[in-house]
């Protein structure tokens, strides 16, 4: 048994290791009481001096026990050693404490932290700025914020959206009794709590509750919770965040406690709650006494002492001193008491504490030492004694001589201060309570209500009558229950207490400035004496001081030392607390893991991949992808280890010279119906539709109101007032929603509907001078000639067995058919196109070739050789905007605008150049003067560029200023390698210029 | 052509998929569902259906008779409600738009009776292709829905043979609709270019309770 485990607390043995050691603890513990059940008394090293520090709380609050849990992949950097479950195997190690915790390299030094005075980011480290990478590499390093694993984690995390009618925000007695009353009316109740076990402070509490020991009033109280189907308690889940419309976050730790291991489910998951009403019942934390050297192991929160002997069974330590502003601290003195380990002194900042509690210890024999103020802790890795001196009244100066105390335990109380975090996350400003001495929850911004110690209501029979009734108001706000706490008052024997004294820095005999460090902050080392050092450097402002000193910066985010640094500052600055304020908190509560905020939207979740029909067949064919939105594309289809350049001229050729087929299917489709379709549609796209007759196709473009070509396709007419418009793969939602907005804003009285049809139809564009015959071999009920069905004309009919609507658009240049069956039979279709084909050696091709074909046609596409400022004319498409339109069209009136006139525009051009096989970066930026000097006159750039086979040289689309009029012009491209590719200016329709090959 | 077709639903490749852990600490112990305690979320994709998108005015009342004539179902009109009468079923999309599910159905045959029976400025748009209806039932399902959307489908009223809830909402980073049924379990109409997807995201989510999906 460990030399401060008490005998009475028993249970079944863990081991694991710190920094390297191999130690036992028992089920139940925490990593913290472990630690201490085996008298471990450093735990880390502080940021600044590097001053060994113990375990000083038991929650949250936790400022010095930050460690680094396991090691490789699954490990996790600034744990609180209070909030770490041991398990069997458990392997931690202090974060902070280069090169290590006992013999500390920085600790000798130890002088070091006067290079480090407040602002000393700003004073120290900032010039010369190239030496700031240096410098930060050393202050991470020695201030052990915890490795970050470098392999990928291989845990699961996941979220839930709930929703609830009241959410109930911790598990203390307030919380219980919220979440009893609120769950009796019938409403949808979640109550989370961040330990493992509910019951907040009654979990090392020796009060009774109704004639019971609280700790079983506990359990019968959730076991009634647990039986009730419209309650769901969360254990072990932290409440980080709170947002608006009462929208939280919390973290559910669900198998931390089981180890690091990947073997348990998912490891954390995050409940994402949106609840109707909310109850904070998150507590108090109780306040440390700031004195010199109050720092070194062995000085705790009385509390935290109560909690480790009554909870954990561990006492950590032998001869207690503790030192208080108030009676409740008592209760640790006597819990001491009860271990049989040695009370030195009660040590009280009043001058006659005579509380019941107070008579109580004084009962047992214990000794009170009044009007005192415990000034100095003495000793190195281990308090050894305390000094005490008499103090005045308000607590400011020493009046009497100094006594040395021997102990190895100083429990201290400067009161309590409500968990105010999560009610100032929704903006709620924090109010100052002289009365309670420290903040209450601000005017709720929420649909929420604070309940028990968080609201400053400290005593029990406060907190469960305050619990009742928030409970039920939150209830009844949510539409369920009478708004009244319906089960009886629970009765409760608690001690009446006496006012405490406010007291937030305790005197020595030296003043601030010259006494031993009085520490506020202890993970950024920010002292009473750095305070002041602010201010006199003239520091006004709380949200100012907090950055120049850090306090409150550290993994605690202030939790212990906040009220004391304000109150402090507000003495420095000769005014009132409420009148300094306080900093505002913001989400994360604690710290929270990155994986649980990404969930499953991680590696094939991260973002969906759209799949056409026919994607296995191009993946058994070894197709690569292109990411083209969220599709999958076929980008090549290679053969027999052949380059992407190889296959694409090889299925460009194929295209060329005999025929290829190519999956469409992700091209945007939407239906459009109803008697003013085809006067939508003018209005929307440039040209006119009103006379495109059934059967017909028509190519438009669609600007913005700018002018600007926002998208472009082609549109059918399928009958009376039908149409199906085909927009860009990555356009279509954008365009549905365009033509939505312009209908239900700008024309309600047109009647027309849109439908996306996307993924109702699969599309195989069968295209080249074979095209023709692969069709015929399929379909037998279409007429196939030019003159029956022409370019620009669709028909419907079967292939393959399969009605289907074939369009004669072309987008190579070649003759096409592009066939449109319902997806389900889109791979049948597919693959007998691809057998009907065999004897043409039909080929494959991707959306690399796709795009050579294009470009040898000199067809823009969309986003590639326009990027929002281009105009039709610029893309030199004048034919494509009607000019005698009756009613106008989106963008047109931009059109005529002075910028969109001017001379000298960008303006769509081909580049041949001068030598075929270079081919230049698309990108590639255009100057007239290669010889001119740095800064150059950029003139243009290069929007699209391929080795064409067909033609055999490259070829490139770019936009030129004044392009349209500068053909036969050499310009150049200058190279980031300093090289510089001449081209000349040339049409941008390199292939087929009078359009023969498609009207075939 | 004599040659058969083949006809791919859109979670043909998905048909017998299993996720399930051997040494899962949370077995599904909810009641036997099926005799598949072993499954605590089992997905079933509907046979091929007609699936048809239907525009119209729901306050005229002659087109809420012709929808009514045409498919023997009241025109929902309260939003996020469905209708059913046997196979076929009545989503509400939006006050102008409902779409009609026929399971198994013929949708060329079923557009014709509704555009016979329908006047006006409607329209009826043949959508079987781009959609498949999944079922997912067992004790898993409600935990796998909350992990997928941020709709809260608890506070949704049970469903009766003939109507119940439906909503188009955001499934994980896809679209469904989704709606309840009388025996517990729940639909979900989902795009076929986000299928493959989806199943990969409902098999991860179901793992916890052992996944597998099944054709009709």
């Amino acid at each position: 048994m460990s030399a401060n485990r008490l005998l009475t607390h028993t249970g079944t043995p863990l081991d694991f290791t710190f920094n390297g050691k191999a130690y036992q603890g028992i089920a139940g513990d925490t990593l913290a009481s472990a630690l201490l059940a085996n008298g471990v008394n450093v735990v880390g090293r502080s940021f600044k001096y590097a001053r060994p520090r113990g375990i000083f709380g038991h929650g949250a609050e936790e400022p010095n026990g930050i460690i680094q849990l396991g090691s490789g992949a699954g490990t996790v950097p600034n744990l609180k050693a209070t909030q770490v479950e041991l398990y069997q195997g458990l392997e931690a190690s202090s974060v902070n404490g280069w090169p290590s915790v006992n013999f500390d390299v920085m600790g000798i030094i130890g002088a070091f932290g006067r290079l480090m005075p407040p602002g000393f980011y700003y004073k120290t480290f900032m010039y010369p700025k190239k030496l700031w990478m240096t410098y930060e590499h050393f202050i991470r390093k020695a201030a052990g914020l915890g490795a970050t694993p470098v392999e990928a984690d291989p845990d699961s995390y996941d979220k839930l959206n709930q929703h609830c009618d009241v959410l109930v925000v911790g598990a203390g007695p307030a919380g219980l009794i919220a979440a009893r009353e609120a769950a009796r009316t019938g409403a949808r109740v979640i109550i989370a709590d961040e330990q493992s076990e509910f019951g907040g402070s009654l979990l090392a509490s020796k009060q009774t509750i109704d004639g019971r020991q609280a700790t079983s009033w506990v359990t019968s109280l959730v076991a009634e919770l647990e039986a009730c189907s419209n309650v769901q308690l969360l254990p072990k889940s932290t409440v980080f965040g709170y947002y608006d419309h009462n929208f939280l976050t919390i973290l559910e730790r669900r198998t931390d406690h089981l180890g690091l291991t990947a073997a348990h489910g998912v490891r954390q998951r995050m409940h994402r709650v949106r609840a109707a009403q909310v109850v904070l019942a998150t507590g108090a934390f109780e306040r440390p006494l700031v004195f010199s050297h109050n720092d070194i192991p062995g000085v705790m929160l009385a509390s935290s002492v109560s909690t480790y002997v009554n909870r954990y069974g561990v006492a950590p330590g032998n001869k207690l001193v503790l030192f208080t502003t108030n009676d409740n601290a008592y209760q640790t003195a006597l819990d001491w008491h009860e271990t049989g380990r040695d009370v030195v002194a009660v040590i009280d900042t009043r001058s006659n504490p005579s509380g019941d509690i107070v008579a109580a210890a004084k009962a047992k024999g214990i000794s009170v030492i009044a009007g005192h103020g415990l000034i100095e802790a003495q000793g190195n890795q281990r308090v050894k004694r305390a000094l005490i001196a008499p103090i005045n009244a308000l607590g400011t100066e020493v009046t009497g001589p100094v006594r040395r105390l021997d102990c190895d335990l100083i429990a201290c109380s400067g009161g309590w201060s409500p968990a105010i975090h999560l009610s100032s996350h929704t903006g709620a400003k924090p109010v100052w309570d002289e009365s309670i001495v420290g903040f209450r929850p601000g005017e709720s911004k929420q649909q929420e209500r604070s309940a028990g110690a968080c609201r400053g209501t400290f005593d029990l029979i406060g907190c469960l009558a305050e619990g009742a009734t928030a409970g039920a108001e939150a209830a009844k706000m949510s539409g369920y229950g009478e708004g009244i706490a319906q089960f009886p008052c629970s009765a409760v024997e608690e001690f009446v207490e006496q006012p405490q004294q406010a007291l937030f820095l305790v005197p020595h005999t030296k003043s601030t400035s010259r006494a031993p460090s009085q520490f506020v902050d202890f993970q950024l080392d920010v002292s009473a004496s750095g305070i002041e050092l602010a201010v006199r450097e003239g520091f006004e402002s709380v949200e100012h001081v907090k950055r120049y000193t850090a306090l409150g910066f550290g993994t605690d985010q202030g939790k212990l030392g906040n009220i004391n640094g304000m109150a402090i500052l507000a003495n420095a600055l000769d005014q009132t607390i409420a009148e300094t304020g306080t900093t505002i908190f913001r989400p994360s509560y604690t710290p929270t893991t990155f994986g649980a905020i990404a969930g499953r939207d991680v590696n094939n979740l991260f973002d969906p991949e759209r799949y056409t029909a026919m994607h296995r067949w191009h993946v058994e064919q070894g197709a690569e992808f292109e990411d083209v939105g969220q599709w999958k594309r076929p980008w090549y289809f290679p053969q027999n280890n052949e380059t992407m350049q190889e296959a694409v001229n090889r299925e460009g050729l194929a295209v060329r010279n005999t025929v290829g087929i190519l999956d469409a299917s992700t091209l945007g489709k939407i239906d459009i119906q109803g008697p003013d379709a085809a006067e939508f549609i003018t209005r929307m796209y440039t040209n006119s539709y009103l006379k495109l007759a059934p059967g017909k196709c028509r190519y438009g473009v669609m600007l913005k109101e700018d002018g600007m070509i926002f998208d472009d396709g082609v549109c059918a007419c399928l009958g009376d007032n039908h149409y199906l418009m085909f927009t860009t793969t990555g356009g279509a939602a954008g365009v549905l929603a365009w033509l939505e907005l312009w209908q239900q804003t700008e024309w309600p009285d047109l009647k027309v509907y849109f439908t996306s049809v996307t993924d109702h139809w699969t599309t195989a564009t069968v295209t080249g001078p074979n095209a023709r015959k692969v069709i015929a071999k399929v379909c037998s009920d279409i007429e196939l000639s030019n003159e029956d069905f022409s370019f620009m004309d669709w028909r419907d009919g079967t292939v393959a067995g399969v009605k289907a609507r074939i369009f004669r658009i072309s987008f190579t240049g070649e003759l096409s058919y592009e066939v449109n069956v319902p997806a389900q039979y889109g791979r049948h279709v597919w693959e007998a196109l691809m057998a009907a084909g065999e004897e043409f050696k039909i080929t494959p091709y991707g959306t690399e070739t796709m795009h050579v074909l294009r470009a040898e046609k000199g067809f823009i596409i969309v986003g590639q050789d326009t990027d929002g400022s281009m105009t039709p004319a610029d893309m030199n498409m004048d034919w494509v905007v009607g000019k005698n339109k009756a009613f106008s069209f989106v963008g047109k009136r931009s059109l005529s605008r002075s910028d969109s006139v001017r001379e000298n525009r960008k303006q769509l051009v081909g580049l041949k150049t001068l030598q075929g096989s270079d081919v230049l970066p698309e990108g590639a930026q255009v100057v007239f003067d290669a010889k001119q000097k740095i800064p150059m006159s950029m003139q243009g750039h290069v929007t699209s560029s391929y080795f064409s086979a067909s033609l055999g040289h490259s070829i490139a689309l770019a936009v030129v200023k004044g392009g349209h009029s500068r053909l036969g012009q050499i310009v150049h491209c200058p190279l980031a390698d300093g090289s510089t590719i001449a081209a000349e200016i040339v049409s941008s329709v390199f292939y087929d210029p009078k359009g023969e090959r498609h009207h075939v | 052509m004599s040659k058969s077709i083949k006809l791919e639903s859109p979670l043909y490749y998905f048909h017998g998929a299993l996720n399930r852990k051997s040494n899962t600490e949370n077995h599904a112990t909810g009641a036997l569902f099926n005799g598949e305690a072993e499954y605590g979320l089992v997905i079933k994709e509907a046979t091929l259906s007609a699936h048809l998108n239907l525009r119209g005015d729901g306050r005229n009342p002659s087109f809420c008779s012709g929808v009514a004539d045409a498919l023997g179902l009241k025109l929902p009109v309260i939003p996020g409600t469905y209708q059913r009468s046997g196979n076929t079923s009545l989503y509400w999309l939006g006050p102008n738009e409902w779409l009609v599910v026929d399971i198994g159905g013929d949708s060329e045959k079923l557009e014709a009776k509704l555009r016979k029976s329908l006047t006006g400025h409607i329209a009826v748009v043949d959508v079987s292709g781009g959609q498949t209806c999944i079922n997912l039932r067992g004790p898993g399902v409600a935990t796998v829905l909350k992990k997928s959307s941020l709709y809260d489908f608890e506070h949704w009223d049970n469903a009766t043979a003939v109507s119940g809830r439906a909503v188009q909402t955001n499934f994980a980073k896809a679209s469904a609709i989704v709606s309840n049924n009388s025996d517990g379990s729940y639909n979900l109409v989902i795009r076929r270019s986000f299928a493959d997807y989806v199943a990969q995201w409902l098999l991860d989510a179901g793992e916890e309770f052992g996944c597998r999906i099944e054709a009709e």
